[in-house]
């Protein structure tokens, strides 16, 4: 029944996928000019200083992945960006708009959509309420019968556990439920906080066929991952994050051949 | 085979049908109150029973309103006994001033169509307006703070109007048209606020009492329709999100929900409905028509958690079923109480305080609904047709593998 999405079937299935915003207007980037700028962002917890520094971009129309070890500061990024977390300096310009002043419920607006670590979904919600919920800001009937669609063809799970609460389903369908929701309030930019985390490795494969799929659909994404391999391989671009700073970064497909990153990352 | 499924989303814009079915529902409601208000005094001769049938509805109310912002919100509010003491004040004020200007004979039926309206719509501004000056600084910071500063609203709303006093011929008309600077202002205030007759209670400007314009009619389809209200209220969109933000702030906010407007938002409406609940007790009583600041101490405070946590937090069904459990045993309590066998004993044992063992009773029912079940009597679930028709059936089922189970 529930077949994972193969590797043939993702761009295609990406093909279908509706993701334009009922009533926001695109933004004025074109595929493959910078959507999101990140300068010198600088994190502090208390007196330690989490990120020293960082700079990052991501074009429209990018997978990029954000890898280090634990610690090196990759979630604290992304929080931060997610507004999560206050920013002690530096920039972050997402279509000509400052991130840093806004708050996490007006990113969505600004089509920012995250979707967070360790699966942040409403267990009592079923899962129905729960992408019904993600797509609260717009609240169109036909964009929301449309994604929910897009997602059950995404992650077919899901749509065999509609009328189920989402505590009930297993840590894989939270992933790909918190996903799911993220997608319903049609972002432009999705961001990512560990979605291997605690998630068998069968079901790893699908979360990041289907990351490749809305991908193909025109979805800039930012994700963040201790996978390195899985994430790299799904990404076009990678920035390594050592101790808050950025220690690499280049095309995906080199870093993986990197051999400095094979012996940190990947056991090489 | 990944095919995709068409899943109908829930009904947010309901079409002009809906609407009108609602409008008819309102419409039945409102007559079969009416018959009720005017058969009631014959199908129940006890005007205390009455009473109580009508305080029950009220208390409902209280527990409804409580419901929101404790059930659904999440958050915890112990002094709601406060939003319900300003709703009480303000229509005790507001219905007795217009009963005056019509003759202040016996209220009539159809001026309680002018009275009732006008001054539940009072109360429910100024318990809202309360609700926001509380809510605003308190919901903005993370943390049990709602529960401090309302169970300290609470105390300053009854012990400030319990302890006003002025000498006998001073009048708030005179005091206002006295103001200059501000020490006179807070004078006029203070006057004022004398004016609602201290630990004695406020009855009216003569002191004739509290006109009783809120009959069964009032309280009884008020409460239906407020129920269908809080109902809605729950399966809404803006239900659902507020259910969100209860289950994970992050998240909620990860798909654009406002925390603290949802939170401010939810503990005003909170309010205006405490305020609408005590603006109809200050209009139903027949015997005591006075409002006392001593009806709102934390024990009623108390009583309306009770009421919400017995029920479930977050059910409406469940809230409703708290306010008469809580309402009825109290006065069961009393009426024991009353009996000859405890007089008697009373009698005999001196030493023996029958109102702190009440208290314990109380207490030790709450504590052994804690432990065997903390969710409350039905949790967040609702007692509809379809789950009592669920328990009879799973209950058939049970008997009838029994019964196999036999021969």
């Amino acid at each position: 029944m529930s077949a994972p999405v193969e590797a043939k079937d993702v761009a295609a299935l990406g093909a279908t996928m509706r993701t334009k915003h009922p009533t926001r207007p695109d933004p004025s980037v074109a595929m493959g000019e910078p959507l999101l700028q990140v300068r010198d962002l600088r994190v502090a917890y208390g007196g330690i200083k989490a990120l020293k520094g960082i700079d990052l971009e991501v074009r429209r129309g990018e997978v990029v992945a954000l890898i280090g070890a634990n610690g090196a500061g990759k979630t604290t990024t992304l929080k931060s960006i997610a507004r999560l977390l206050p920013v002690a300096s530096g920039t972050i310009t997402f279509a000509g708009k400052n991130l840093a002043t806004m708050t996490p419920e007006a990113l969505v607006g600004a089509g920012v959509s995250l979707a967070p670590e360790g699966r942040a979904i409403f267990p009592n919600l079923t899962v129905l309420e729960n992408l019904e919920l993600g797509a609260y800001l717009h609240r169109d009937a036909t964009a929301m019968r449309e994604t929910i669609e897009d997602v059950t063809r995404l992650f077919p799970r899901l749509g065999e556990r509609m009328k189920q609460e989402g505590g009930t389903l297993s840590g894989g369908e939270q992933q790909m439920l918190a996903i799911g929701r993220a997608l319903m309030a049609r972002p432009t930019m999705l961001l990512l906080d560990e979605p291997s985390l605690g998630i068998a490795p069968k079901l790893v494969q699908q979360i990041f066929a289907a990351i490749r799929a809305i991908a193909a659909a025109g979805v800039t994404i930012l994700v963040v991952e201790q996978n390195t391999k899985v994430a790299l391989s799904a990404s076009h671009r990678g920035y390594v994050l050592r101790t808050g700073e950025i220690a690499l970064s280049g095309n995906a497909k080199e870093l993986l051949q990197n051999p400095e990153i094979q012996k940190a990352y990947l056991g090489g | 085979m990944a095919e995709a499924r068409t899943v109908e989303p829930s009904p947010s814009h309901e079409p002009w049908r809906a609407r009108l079915r609602d409008l008819a529902v309102v419409a039945v409601v409102l007559v079969l109150a009416f018959v009720v208000d005017q058969t009631l005094d014959r199908v129940i001769p006890d005007s205390s029973v009455r009473q109580l049938l009508m305080l029950a509805a009220c208390n409902v109310l209280v527990a409804l309103s409580l419901n929101v912002i404790n059930g659904m919100a999440g958050q915890f509010s112990i002094g709601h006994a406060g939003f319900v003491a300003i709703g009480a004040y303000a229509s005790a004020i507001t219905s007795s001033r217009l009963h005056e200007r019509f003759g202040a004979g016996d209220p009539t039926f159809a001026h309680s169509f002018l009275v009732v309206p006008t001054s539940l719509l009072v109360s429910a501004l100024c318990a809202g307006l309360a609700g926001l000056f509380v809510g605003l600084p308190s919901l903005r910071l993370k943390g049990d703070y709602l529960a401090i500063v309302t169970l300290g609203f609470a105390e300053i709303v009854r012990l400030t109007i319990g302890t006003a006093q002025i000498s006998a011929d001073e009048t708030a008309g005179h005091a206002w048209s006295e103001v200059h600077g501000l020490g006179s202002f807070f004078h006029a205030i203070s006057v004022s606020i004398a004016g609602l007759g201290g630990q004695n209670g406020y009855a009216g400007p003569h002191e004739k009492g509290v006109p009783a314009y809120a009959g069964p009619f009032w309280i009884l389809g008020l409460t239906f329709i407020l129920g269908v209200v809080a109902w809605r209220l729950k399966f809404s969109g803006w239900g659902r999100a507020l259910r969100a933000l209860r289950e994970d702030e992050i998240a909620a906010a990860a798909v654009g929900v406002d925390p603290t407007r949802y939170k401010v938002t939810s503990f005003v409406i909170s309010s205006v409905g405490a305020g609408i609940a005590g603006g109809l007790i200050a209009m139903m009583r027949d015997g005591n028509p006075t409002v006392q600041p001593e009806s709102y101490n934390f024990q009623s405070s108390f009583d309306a958690i009770t009421m919400v946590i017995l029920g479930g937090s977050g059910s409406v069904t469940g809230a409703a079923l708290g306010g008469v459990f809580v309402t009825f045993s109290v006065k069961l309590i009393e009426l024991v109480q009353g009996t000859n066998a405890v007089q008697s004993l009373k009698r005999s044992a001196e030493w023996l305080d029958l109102n702190a063992l009440r208290m314990i009773v109380y207490a030790a029912v709450l504590i052994a609904l804690m432990v065997l079940r903390p969710e409350g009597l039905l949790g967040e679930r609702e007692l509809t047709l379809r789950t009592i028709r669920g328990w009879l059936r799973a209950r058939q089922e049970r008997r009838d593998r029994k019964a196999e189970d036999k021969p």
